[in-house]
């Protein structure tokens, strides 16, 4: 008897080393150095204004990683777990009039307040993740977007808030020069703290759960997966770095408005840029934001006119579903020629 | 009591355009499994077809209505062609069709800003501005007139999937395309009219909506989770579902907005779409849960 449950627990061991190696297995020739590299020449980029005046510059780095804050963390959701939510702006909304409604009252630095705005925003996927992830498919798709027209019509009436007007909130007394600092280094830093989270949330067992829900939910859940916690979590971890994102970009364009946050390009974004770049890669929202907002930046420094903005990304997101399901990550590790500085897994 | 009869009035007045701005969509989701978040963007584009029609030739939107369909049908088959007939078997693909119609509602907004700018229009004939009056109540004509056409092209519509053989062999697609396709029914082609047949109501209500409501590009965003929420209520692909949820819901609606104030009517709508997707995902005459 004894005999047997030896056998028994040293299965069981053995089973759970090989989910460990499952979970934490690493691709060979994944390279740590770039994104390192990469991060510590954006640290030091600031330096440039002593030499002249690189604002524009800092903005476009800022902006960039504001989006790859949100793009990361909606693949949590979309990529790893396989459900595409249109209304990730919502998170963005609460995060950023939580955190710019404390700034205006209170003058706490949105800064300070963005980890709270996180753990806000978590609560409240959470609690929508409770009912909306009982839908599934193109149905949580649609509940999605309903999200995003609710949080539109509460935010334009909500007087507290401002309505329709939104808050302005003071801008910082910095010296014009290093004014963008603060939030350019909040921006940075959240970047890369959010994609070294999204890749040791990959490589945890709770990745590896989410990815199993992603290719088969009924398989996964018999396999002894709690889906439906996992997916709650999944959701409130993805809002929480949205949140984040937002309650910084309220103080940094200094007011709060429903049609910044609210506005159902901000979701399609984080959508576009997740699958462009390779949904459920780690590298992949970082290049879809690199490239999306270069291509943005330059339509509207050419055109100028943001119809045919809308028009160019409704054609390249239609192109790349149509053609490159799998995003740029995806497909070049598909056919074996991913350049190793792009293999963040 | 003439207030009851009254805004009951103007929400069946306004759930008969409802109807049909949602039934191609329910339509085109019954035979092809396809979510179109482009419908209420080609909506806007048959309206701008009636409003320029009226504009510039003075015609009655009604009569630019047939145009409107046609050329929307036209579309509607260019638009199977380059995106869809191509994506029919891959995995995922109601999924990835979702996405996919989101982009095409873009690029459908983006190209109409473009051509037209953002401005508000609207066209004016002459009884978009009038109404009936049966004691104290009044039923707006523009209304009461586009809410009897759209039933009458309902009408012939369900005529149509009822009794020609066409029709047949649409409702077989809907039921088991699987089935179809063994008993000789061409289910590309059949898949491809019913795209063009979806676009081309799309059209039809567009021309009913331009002297209905105003619109401009962007309006479409207000239109698809309230075109949703009636598809779903309905029952995806249940075209009568999708007739009765609209007047259901725009009578709600408009008691919403009665009693509370006309922002929040549509309000109704999308909380009626949350509701019914958590409570009874298949809707009213949906048969199982497809979407889920």
């Amino acid at each position: 008897m004894t005999m047997a449950i030896n056998d028994t627990s040293s299965v069981l061991q053995a089973r759970e080393a090989h989910n460990a190696k499952l979970a934490s297995a690493h691709d060979k020739t994944r390279v740590i150095w770039f994104p390192v590299t990469l991060l510590a020449v954006l640290l030091i980029l600031p330096a440039l204004q002593f030499a002249g005046n690189y604002n524009y510059l800092l903005h476009l780095v800022l902006f960039t990683a504001c989006y790859v804050t949100m793009a990361s963390g909606w693949n949590v959701l979309g990529g790893f777990t396989g459900y595409i939510s249109l209304g990730h702006n919502v998170f963005f909304a609460i995060g950023g009039y939580f955190a710019g409604m404390i700034f205006a009252r209170y003058g706490v630095s949105t800064i300070i307040l963005a980890p709270l705005a996180g753990l806000l925003c978590a609560a409240a996927g959470f609690l929508l993740g409770q009912i909306m992830l009982k839908t599934r498919g193109p149905s949580f798709i649609i509940s999605s977007l309903a999200l995003v027209m609710i949080a539109r019509i509460l935010l334009d009436h909500w007087q507290f808030v401002g309505g329709a007007n939104g808050v302005a909130l003071p801008a910082n007394d910095l010296p014009v020069q290093w004014a963008k600092l603060p939030y350019y280094y909040a921006f940075v830093l959240l970047a890369a703290f959010t994609v070294w989270a999204c890749y040791k949330i990959k490589h945890s067992k709770f990745g590896l759960g989410l990815r199993a829900i992603s290719k088969d939910e009924i398989k996964a859940e018999s396999a002894g997966i709690n889906t439906r916690l996992y997916k709650q979590l999944a959701f409130a971890i993805s809002a929480a770095f949205v949140g984040m994102a937002g309650a910084i970009w309220g103080e940094y364009l200094t007011y709060i408005r429903p049609n910044i946050f609210t506005i159902i390009l901000v979701s399609v974004y984080m959508v576009l840029m997740c699958i462009l770049g390779g949904k459920g890669t780690i590298a992949g929202p970082v290049i879809g934001a690199i490239l999306i907002l270069a291509f943005n930046e330059f339509f509207v420094a050419t055109l100028g006119a943001s119809e045919i903005n809308i028009l160019a990304t409704g054609l390249i997101m239609a192109l790349v579903l149509m053609f490159f399901p799998l995003g740029i990550v995806g497909t070049l590790a598909k056919a074996g020629r991913l350049p190793r500085v792009l293999n963040w897994d | 009591m003439a207030d009851i009869i009254q805004t009951v009035i103007l929400g069946l007045a306004l759930g008969g355009v409802f109807a049909l701005m949602g039934s191609g969509l329910s339509l085109i989701f019954g035979v092809m499994r396809i979510v179109n978040l482009a419908h209420p963007a080609l909506i806007v584009a048959g309206a701008y077809i009636a409003y320029w029609g009226f504009r510039l030739a003075g015609i009655d939107p009604l009569i630019m209505l047939p145009v409107a369909a046609f050329v929307l049908a036209v579309v509607g088959i260019v638009i199977y062609k380059l995106m869809f007939e191509r994506d029919a078997n891959s995995a995922k693909y109601t999924q990835m069709t979702v996405l996919l119609t989101f982009a095409l509602a873009m690029i459908v907004e983006g190209a109409l800003g473009t051509a037209f700018t953002n401005t508000q229009r609207v066209t004016s004939p002459s009884y978009a501005t009038d109404a009936f009056f049966i004691g104290d109540v009044f039923i707006p004509k523009g209304q009461l007139y586009a809410g009897l056409v759209s039933l009458a092209i309902i009408g012939g519509l369900s005529l149509f999937l009822k009794y020609s053989r066409f029709g047949y062999a649409i409702r077989a697609t809907t039921q088991n395309r699987e089935a179809a396709e063994l008993l000789g029914v061409n289910v590309n082609f059949v898949a491809m009219a019913s795209f063009a047949i979806g676009i081309g109501l799309a059209g039809a209500a567009g021309a009913l909506v331009s002297f209905v409501f105003s619109f401009f590009p962007a309006k479409h965003w207000e239109w698809i989770a309230i075109l949703m929420s009636l598809v779903v209520l309905g029952g995806m692909g249940s075209i009568l579902g999708t007739v009765l949820a609209a007047f259901m819901l725009s009578v709600v609606a408009a008691f919403v907005g009665d009693i509370f104030g006309a922002t929040w009517s549509t309000m109704t709508f999308f909380l009626a779409l949350f509701l019914v997707l958590l409570i009874r995902p298949q809707g009213l005459f949906g048969e199982k849960p497809e979407l889920a």
